[in-house]
């Protein structure tokens, strides 16, 4: 019986990390996020996260600094544009185990190089 | 996110057609229920279902009056709308800077000049309404702090310049200042909010509206639905559907996925739909015009919607294959869309037509500089490169150049009766910027018909629905067949803040 838990106990750990790991996340995500489903998806495992869960560890304002472009470009920033200012929800653009393209390549030719979906 | 194919040139040779509609989740059935027995999840004064101009407007408007609990309710994750995204041109009688510039324009000559574009079917009486209010509506964006362009704009189809537009060339010149005095108002707004349908109490009185939140467009993920009581009523700027490509093509086959959109993705019109089902009249719903000024280079509206509108009155659009005009440049919309359309190659396929422009008066536009940057919009030296590039017989092009500035000289258009006053003295000579135009859809003339109170009619009853109003291009018949362009922003905000004036005297 004992033996048994032990096995029960393995598999059911084995499924676990499965589980986890049928989901790719981001490198750069790795380190601080790990295993931690829950790190970012604050409305349960089968719900998007919420808009506001990105910006737990993420700064709207530092994000826009650090993707500024040159006075005649500056209303390309992603995270302070012409259409919706500061208020686009990180979704939008940004996918966590899928790719997006950036909501202004509906529209528009400029690139975001360093943009990883 | 987008597949909009932002035609790479093989492509665009085999088909034309930038992929506007993403594929859609079919979205669960809205449906009006009856109140009675309704469990409320929240009670508030007014329900505003939109944020483009119109919605804005309005619970800026509502506010104003003493409205102390107005709530916007917003399907997409961000605010805006399709308003987010338009050009900013907007159009209104007797302003400032026209008696600046010393131009002679009144209510009466606006409305003329878009019933002469409706072909007989647009409603006279609405645009009159909308005409009379535009300087409120433009002033209510001032005072919010939208800034415009130092000059005025002559658009296609209007007999004067009367167009403001914002100095962003984008409608977020004031979507962005309305939703900010919104916030500062206090107006409570709720994104990833999707309209479920009408909560119906006795006599036929919208009572309510049923919300889906945390609504994820296009994803398979079902908030929870709240019942919201709507103490004052509930106001409908839900916008047009020129993104839903089945709703289109039932009205008008020809605009196939593969015919571009200007319209933001949340364009799909179930508020529309929803007012049909409770028993508004359908108008005018085949309208659906598309944009003459839009290229084929980028998707949506992009940067060279806007040059080309600002250039069209000083310009020329010439047809690859002859080298010679094939309409007036600032004739309506629909008149130039459709001659658009007719320019192909031998094979019958499409070949865009150019619009080529002198440098020195194009490059007044903030957007000359983004098209040539983006690679949507090029500048040549000399006519022959221009030929060569465009591949246009350079003969014919040259005479009709020549002939062309002539009517600039005489002011009188004899090939195709362009009204010349703003191509005075502007002779089309190199350097040249071009573009190439195709047009996209842009706007639905169609929707649910509204009064001068912005009340929807019950197609049984004949009378208002209660509880009921409807904005913006949601509505339908104001301009009959063929909308001019910058009177859509005018009508969008002075019905809005019709809705809201309406709304708080019920």
């Amino acid at each position: 019986m004992k033996n048994f838990n032990i096995i029960l106990a393995l598999v059911l750990l084995g499924l676990t990390s499965l589980s986890v790991q049928a989901v790719e996340i981001r490198d750069y995500h790795k380190d601080v996020i790990g295993k931690d489903c829950k790190a970012c998806h604050d409305n349960g495992i089968k719900q998007f996260p919420s808009d506001e869960s990105c910006l737990q560890c993420h700064d709207v304002d530092d994000l826009a600094k650090q993707t500024a472009r040159s006075e005649e470009d500056k209303w390309q920033n992603p995270h302070n544009n012409l259409h919706y200012g500061k208020d686009l929800p990180c979704q939008e653009c940004h996918s966590e185990h899928k790719t997006k393209q950036p909501l202004c390549s509906n529209c528009h030719t400029f690139k975001y190089d360093k943009h990883k979906g | 996110m987008s597949n909009v194919d932002l035609l790479g040139r093989r492509k665009f040779i085999a088909g034309l057609g930038v992929a506007a509609g993403a594929a859609m989740v079919a979205p669960a059935m809205a449906v009006s229920e009856k109140a009675d027995g309704v469990k409320w999840d929240k009670e508030v004064e007014v329900v505003i279902i939109g944020s483009g101009f119109a919605g804005l407007a309005a619970a800026i408007e509502a506010t104003k009056l003493g409205a102390k609990d107005v709530h916007i309710f917003e399907k997409m994750s961000y605010f805006g709308g399709n308003s987010a995204i338009n050009g900013g041109l907007f159009a209104a009688p007797g302003t400032p800077m026209q008696k600046k510039e010393n131009v002679d324009d009144s209510v009466e000559r606006m409305v003329n000049d878009q019933l002469a574009s409706g072909r007989g079917i647009a409603d006279e009486g609405l645009l009159r309404h909308v005409a009379s209010h535009a300087l409120e509506a433009l002033q209510m964006t001032l005072d919010a702090g939208s800034e415009y362009h130092p000059y005025l704009q002559q658009l296609g189809g209007h007999s004067v310049a009367r167009t403001y537009q914002t100095t962003v060339s984008c409608g977020a010149g004031i979507t962005q200042p309305l939703y900010k005095e919104c916030k500062r108002i206090g107006v409570n707004t709720h994104n990833r909010s999707k309209f479920e349908g009408f909560l119906v109490g006795k006599d036929g009185k919208v009572v309510g509206v049923k919300m889906r939140t945390n609504y994820h467009f296009n994803e398979d993920q079902p908030g929870e639905v709240l019942n919201i009581r709507a103490k004052k009523g509930v106001i409908m700027a839900t916008g047009g559907f020129g993104q839903n490509v089945d709703l289109r093509m039932a009205q008008d086959p020809t605009l196939t996925a593969e015919v571009g959109c200007t319209n933001a993705p949340g364009a799909t019109g179930e508020g529309m739909f929803e007012m049909f089902r409770l028993g508004a009249i359908p108008v005018h719903l085949a309208h659906i015009q598309s944009g003459p000024w839009a290229s084929p280079d980028e998707g949506g509206f992009g940067y060279v919607s806007n040059y080309s509108i600002y250039n069209f009155p000083h310009s020329m659009a010439v047809n690859r294959l002859t080298g010679k005009r094939f309409m007036n440049e600032i004739a309506d919309r629909k008149t130039r869309a459709d001659a658009e359309l007719s320019c192909r190659n031998e094979k019958g396929e499409a070949l865009p037509p150019i619009l080529i422009t002198s440098y020195k008066d194009s490059k007044k536009h903030p957007n000359t500089k983004k098209v040539i940057k983006y690679n949507v919009g090029w500048k040549f030296d000399t006519i022959e490169e221009l030929a060569k590039h465009f591949d246009v017989p350079l003969k014919p092009l040259k005479a009709q150049i020549e002939e062309y500035n002539s009517y600039v000289k005489s002011g009188e258009d004899k090939q195709f009766g362009k009204n010349m006053t703003k191509a005075k003295d502007k002779y089309i000579e190199a350097p040249f910027t071009v573009v190439r135009l195709w047009p996209k859809v842009h706007y639905c003339q169609g929707g649910v018909q509204v009064n001068v109170k912005a009340e929807v009619k019950d197609s049984f009853t004949g009378k208002s629905i209660p509880g009921l109003y409807a904005a913006g291009e949601v509505c339908g018949g104001i301009h009959g067949v063929s909308r001019l362009g910058s009177c859509s922003i005018p009508e969008c905000m002075v019905m809005g803040m019709t809705a809201a004036r309406s709304i708080m005297k019920a």
